[in-house]
């Protein structure tokens, strides 16, 4: 864990509905605690971190949400127009350039700009300074979903290869260069222990290319207990207890051997990934908030 | 023949790919002819359709298998790359454009990787099957997205690409310096994005516009159609999704961003629903025989503990769940649930398992 917290970019991914929200979050209260002034930044115009701490929604500019936790939300519009306007300098050449009926769309059609923004958004963030430190010992990024969030990393290369010369293609190189570096940046996968979601996240890591030797943990999320350790003796020991006043109690029992054994399967085929695997249990009341995730945040730190 | 068309949104890992083709299943053994599309799904979609592969041609799945029922499933794969290429094919003004097109770099970029491109394609894929008019149902699982209602932005998008002024704009003449008319045009503009992206990007740029110049009504007119389709009376969307509390969120949003842009909202199907134990007591202890051969004490005890700790756990998981459904149910919509399942479904004995859950749905909707 210390040798994750280490780095300066954490970037959280994973399939849609996985817990990305939850794990990003949880590591950055994790972080915080341990003393790191941390920026946690969703992506996509994704809002739902300051509701968790009970605060209104976040804006582009970092709002504090807890100590040394602060949190913004980027918005691909919002990025673009900061990223053109670092390269043309007038914010007013910006919006009469770019922002008129029609060159609008043609930039938000270009390819690959929406993603590339948001990861030049974070690039910049980690350069911020205040005299001469870093502002952020730490940002945590939740990604958008893969599939999207792949296309997100592969954005600084697209741009390089669309632009073979140029300011665009020097920014993309140096956005590149931050994400490849494994001292700077870290990938954490998170997965749920069922059998698709375990596909996609190792189909993920096959498909990270370049990126794969960033993958520096895997959480496995949403566990449930397992009803007793000698799951494989289960069939044996159902028709020993087989009698007509057990056979509610057997049937949940199924489900619940059913369920472990799936999460063992997810746990050995997540295991063959060349990186720590941690993982999350099942919360039953899920209206999750500072203290539920601080919980989640050290049984992480834990591992 | 009139089409119906369902669009099934939801974010990723809802099992929405499986439901989709379940509930296609299902309206095609209520005797209707149904064509389902879908998106970049696992392998094993085509395996529990019972095909060899799935591509951008729909292909009947053999549902004689099943026995009964007199109607007919084809499925298909968007092949996003394949479907670009056929329309620029089909639409072209001539072989010397639809060729000047295909070969460009920018356009393999776009039809690859443009953010959106690939829910544009999905539209495009939709239309021509409804347009076939050789089904009464077509059902569009959709690409995964973090938020279900983003598919539906993303086609507008590139319909903007394709917008008249900007298509004028970058499909000027040209000279042999390249780009006189242009800039004579927005000197300003041009010099910006020269400086941004260099002149051999925005070349290539302007080819690409200058030979799908042919096409653009066809796009804009199809555009319009998809969007007067999915705005009509034959089209409803879906949400798949799951007890978990971030899904009433979601399903909270889909109905608003739904309703803003007037497109008519079907139901919520909820997947992995886990039923409540008739009792949640535990078992006494006196219903626990001593333990068999082969297995110690201690092993036994704790097999047993967890027996009798089970309807409790099931009962605290499904009504954790239940919290959630009812809030789902307070949105107003119709809701359908679909249990959660022993195993994954490989076959399409395991297919129509789920399909025999979804029968309320297929009743609504074939009203």
């Amino acid at each position: 864990m210390r040798e994750l917290l280490d780095r300066r970019v954490l970037l959280v991914t994973g399939k849609g509905g996985v817990g990305k929200t939850t794990v990003a979050t949880s590591l950055a209260l994790e972080a915080a605690r341990r003393g790191q002034r941390v920026l946690l930044v969703e992506t996509a115009g994704s809002n739902q971190v300051p509701g968790l701490f009970g605060h209104g929604p976040a804006s582009y500019e970092a709002q504090r949400v807890a100590e040394d936790l602060y949190t913004l939300s980027v918005t691909p519009e919002k990025a673009i127009e900061d990223y053109i306007v670092q390269q043309i300098k007038v914010r007013a050449l910006f919006k009469m350039v770019f922002r008129n009926r029609v060159m609008g769309p043609f930039v938000d059609g270009v390819p690959g700009l929406h993603d590339l923004v948001q990861l030049g958004k974070v690039f910049d963030l980690e350069r911020e300074t205040s005299f001469g430190r870093n502002i952020w010992d730490l940002i945590v990024v939740d990604a958008p979903a893969t599939g999207h969030g792949l296309t997100m990393l592969d954005a600084p290369r697209s741009m390089m290869e669309l632009t073979v010369a140029g300011p665009f293609h020097e920014n993309a190189k140096l956005v590149h260069e931050l994400f490849v570096d494994g001292d700077k940046t870290a990938l954490i996968l998170v997965a749920l222990p069922e059998e698709m979601p375990v596909n996609e996240t190792l189909d993920l890591y096959e498909r990270l290319g370049a990126y794969r030797p960033q993958v520096r943990a895997c959480v496995l999320n949403e566990l449930h207990p397992a009803p007793f350790t000698a799951l494989d003796r289960w069939d044996e020991a159902r028709a020993a207890l087989s009698r007509p006043e057990l056979s509610e109690a057997l049937a949940c029992t199924d489900r619940a051997v059913l369920r472990a054994r799936r999460q063992e399967q997810a746990r050995r085929r997540l295991s063959q990934l060349p990186c720590p695997l941690l993982e999350l249990p099942f919360l039953y009341d899920r209206r999750l908030g500072e203290r539920q995730l601080g919980r989640l945040g050290r049984t992480l730190g834990a591992s | 023949m009139s089409t119906r068309v369902l669009v099934c949104c939801g974010s990723g890992g809802v099992g929405k790919t499986t439901t989709s083709a379940a509930l296609a299943l299902a309206l095609a053994r209520a005797g209707k002819s149904v064509a389902v599309l879908t998106i970049d799904p696992a392998r094993r979609l085509a395996d529990s359709l019972g095909l060899d592969e799935l591509g951008n041609e729909p292909q009947q799945v053999p549902m004689d298998r099943l026995g009964q029922g007199s109607g007919r499933l084809d499925a298909a794969m968007l092949d996003m790359k394949a479907t670009w290429d056929g329309l620029v094919s089909r639409f072209s003004d001539n072989d010397l454009d639809r060729d000047r097109i295909l070969a460009n770099r920018y356009y393999r970029f776009a039809s690859t990787r443009l953010a959106g491109s690939h829910e544009y394609m999905a539209m495009e894929r939709l239309y021509e099957l409804v347009e076939s008019g050789r089904y009464e149902f077509v059902l569009l699982d959709t690409p995964p997205t973090r938020h279900a209602i983003e598919f539906l932005k993303a086609p507008a998008r590139i319909a903007g690409l394709f917008d008249e002024g900007v298509m004028h704009w970058l499909s000027l003449p040209r000279d042999s310096r390249g780009f006189r008319a242009l800039e004579r045009g927005s000197e300003a503009v041009v010099k910006v994005l020269k400086r941004l992206i260099g002149q051999g990007t925005i070349s290539e740029i302007a080819e690409f516009f200058d030979a799908m110049k042919g096409l653009w009504d066809t796009l804009r007119e199809r555009g319009k159609a998809v969007e007067a389709l999915l705005a009509s009376e034959d089209t409803r969307f879906l949400l798949v999704t799951t007890p978990a509390p971030a899904a009433r969120a979601e399903a909270r949003e889909f109905r608003r961003l739904l309703e803003q842009q007037g497109m008519p909202l079907g139901g919520f199907l909820v997947n992995r629903v886990v039923p409540a134990p008739e009792s949640e007591a535990a078992p006494g202890p006196e219903l626990f025989p001593a333990p068999p051969p082969g297995f110690d004490e201690r092993e036994w005890t704790e097999i047993c503990e967890g027996v009798a700790r089970a309807p409790e756990l099931q009962a605290r998981l499904a009504t954790s769940e239940q919290d959630s459904l009812r809030e789902l149910a307070g949105e107003g919509v119709q809701t359908w649930h679909i249990p959660e399942l022993d195993n994954d479904v490989h076959s399409l004995e395991g297919l129509a398992e789920i399909a025999s859950y979804l029968q309320p749905a297929v009743e609504a909707l074939t009203r």
